[in-house]
C-alpha cells in the first residue's frame, strides 16, 4: 500500500511544478492549476485547493485576495530551494549543539587541504598498484 | 562504599575512556569493534552512575535513621536521578529535534527532488554532494553534478558508502552518543570525543565502500566531492580533518591480527568492571 504522505507529496510536487512553470508570475487561482495540472486520474478541485492551502500555510507558497478567488504565487525559486535541499538542516548548529538530521559524504575542504588530499590519493593509488603488482591473481 | 567505587568508575568510563580512546588513531583501523568498545563504556558509564545512588541506599537501609551515612546516601539517590533525568530529557530532545529537521528535508525533497527507484532522490544542481536521509522513509539523495562528474566506480563507492549509513542505522548510534555526550556534566564530556565516534562512523561506511569498489574508486570520489563546494555550507573544522583522516586510512597498511581480538577484550573487560567492583568492595 502507498503511504499517503508520499502521495501527497507527488501531488505538492506537480502543483509547484505548474506554479513555478507560470511565466506570468502574478499567481495562479485553484482553478487555472487544476485545469495545467496533467494527471492520469481527474482531480476534484478541492483536492488541488488543499494543497495549495497546505503549501501556503508551509511558506513555500504565498496567496493574495483576487475578487473571490485567491491567486497563489512562489516565495522562492525552484533553484533555491534545491540549493537549500543541498544542505543540513541542522549543520549549523554550533559545534557543541550540533547533530546531524542527514549524513553527508563529506564536508568542503580548503585548497590547502585539497593539495593534501591529492598527494594522499597518490599514495593510495601507488599502494593498490604494489598490491596488484605482487599478487596478480587477486 | 560500593557506591562510591561504582560511582568513581562511572565517571572513569564517562570522562577519562573517551579522553583515552579518541587519543589511539591506530584504533580507526578497526572500526567496528572500536566503535562497539566506545559503545560499551558510554554505556556502562552511565549504568554505574544511575546505579550508585540506590546501591547506597540498599547498603544502609532502613533509611529511618539520622546520621551522615543516611544523608550520604539522600545525596546519592539525589545526583542518580538527576543523571536518569538527564539521559531522559536529552533522548527525549535530541530525537524529537531530529525527527522534526528530518521531516521538514524530507518535505523539501518532495518538491524538489527526483524520485528513483532503490530509495534515490536526485537534486538538479551542478554542484556535487551525496547524502543520505536516514529514518523511515530513508533515502540517498544525490545531485546531477556528482552524476555527471564522477565515474562509475566512484559513484558505486559513494552509494556504497551512504547505503552502509542507511543499512547499518548510523544514525542511531550517532544520536546515541549524542545524548551521551550531551547529558555529561560539561567539565567532564569531551567534544573531542564525540568527533572520533563521527569519524569511526564515517570510516566504517568507507570500509563498505572499499569492499563494493575498491579503494581506489572511494579515494578518488573523495578528493573530487571534498573539491566541491556545497552552497553556502557552514563548516567545523573537525569535518575537514575526518577527510584528511579517511584518506590517510585507505593509504594504511591494515591493522595486525591481534588488534580486533585485543578490542573485543577490552570491550568485555569493560562490561564486567561494574561486576568485578561490587565483588571486590560488596
Amino acid at each position: 500500500m502507498p503511504n499517503s504522505r508520499s502521495s501527497l507529496g507527488s501531488l505538492e510536487r506537480s502543483v509547484m511544478d505548474v506554479i513555478w512553470d507560470d511565466p506570468a508570475a502574478k499567481g495562479l487561482t485553484v482553478r487555472e492549476v487544476l485545469d495545467r495540472l496533467q494527471t492520469k486520474r481527474p482531480l476534484a478541485y478541492t483536492t488541488v485547493m488543499t494543497v495549495l492551502s497546505r503549501l501556503a500555510e508551509k511558506g513555500t507558497l504565498e496567496r493574495t485576495r483576487d475578487g473571490r478567488a485567491w491567486r497563489y504565487r512562489t516565495t522562492t525559486t525552484r533553484q533555491q530551494l534545491t540549493a537549500e535541499a543541498m544542505r543540513d538542516p541542522l549543520g549549523e548548529l554550533d559545534q557543541e549543539q550540533r547533530t546531524s538530521a542527514i549524513l553527508h559524504f563529506i564536508e568542503d575542504a580548503t585548497e590547502d587541504e585539497l593539495a593534501s588530499l591529492r598527494a594522499a590519493l597518490d599514495a593510495v593509488e601507488v599502494r593498490a598498484a604494489g598490491e596488484h603488482g605482487a599478487t596478480p591473481s587477486s | 562504599m560500593t557506591a562510591l567505587a561504582l560511582t568513581f568508575l562511572g565517571l572513569l568510563l564517562i570522562g577519562g575512556a573517551p579522553r583515552v580512546l579518541s587519543g589511539l588513531p591506530a584504533l580507526r583501523r578497526s572500526p567496528r569493534p572500536t566503535l562497539m568498545l566506545w559503545q560499551a563504556t558510554a554505556f556502562v558509564g552511565t549504568v554505574c552512575v544511575i546505579a550508585a545512588g540506590p546501591v547506597a541506599a540498599v547498603s544502609i537501609w532502613p533509611l529511618d535513621r539520622a546520621g551522615v551515612d543516611v544523608a550520604a546516601a539522600y545525596v546519592a539517590l539525589a545526583v542518580s536521578g538527576l543523571s536518569l533525568a538527564m539521559v531522559l530529557v536529552n533522548g527525549h530532545l535530541i530525537g524529537s529535534h531530529l525527527r522534526r529537521a528530518r521531516r521538514t528535508h524530507e518535505e523539501l525533497l518532495d518538491l524538489v527532488g527526483d524520485e528513483q527507484s532503490g530509495r534515490l532522490t536526485v537534486l538538479s544542481h551542478p554542484t556535487p554532494t551525496a547524502y543520505c536521509v536516514p529514518g523511515r522513509r530513508r533515502r540517498v539523495v544525490l545531485s546531477t553534478g556528482v552524476l555527471e562528474q564522477l565515474a562509475e566506480d566512484e559513484l558505486a563507492a559513494v552509494l556504497a558508502h551512504e547505503r552502509a549509513h542507511l543499512g547499518e542505522r548510523h544514525d542511531l548510534l550517532l544520536e546515541y552518543f549524542t545524548v551521551s555526550h550531551r547529558s555529561a556534566p560539561p567539565w567532564l564530556r569531551s567534544r573531542r570525543a564525540l568527533r572520533e565516534v563521527r569519524l569511526l562512523i564515517e570510516v566504517l561506511a568507507d570500509r563498505a565502500a572499499r569492499g563494493h569498489a575498491g579503494d581506489v574508486p572511494l579515494a578518488r570520489a573523495l578528493v573530487r566531492l571534498s573539491g566541491a563546494h556545497t552552497p553556502q555550507a557552514m563548516m567545523g573544522a573537525a569535518d575537514i580533518a575526518h577527510v584528511t583522516a579517511r584518506m590517510n586510512l585507505l593509504a594504511a597498511p591494515p591493522a595486525p591480527r591481534w588488534q580486533v581480538p585485543c578490542v573485543y577484550a577490552a570491550t568485555v573487560l569493560v562490561v564486567a568492571l561494574p561486576l568485578l567492583t561490587v565483588l571486590l568492595t560488596g
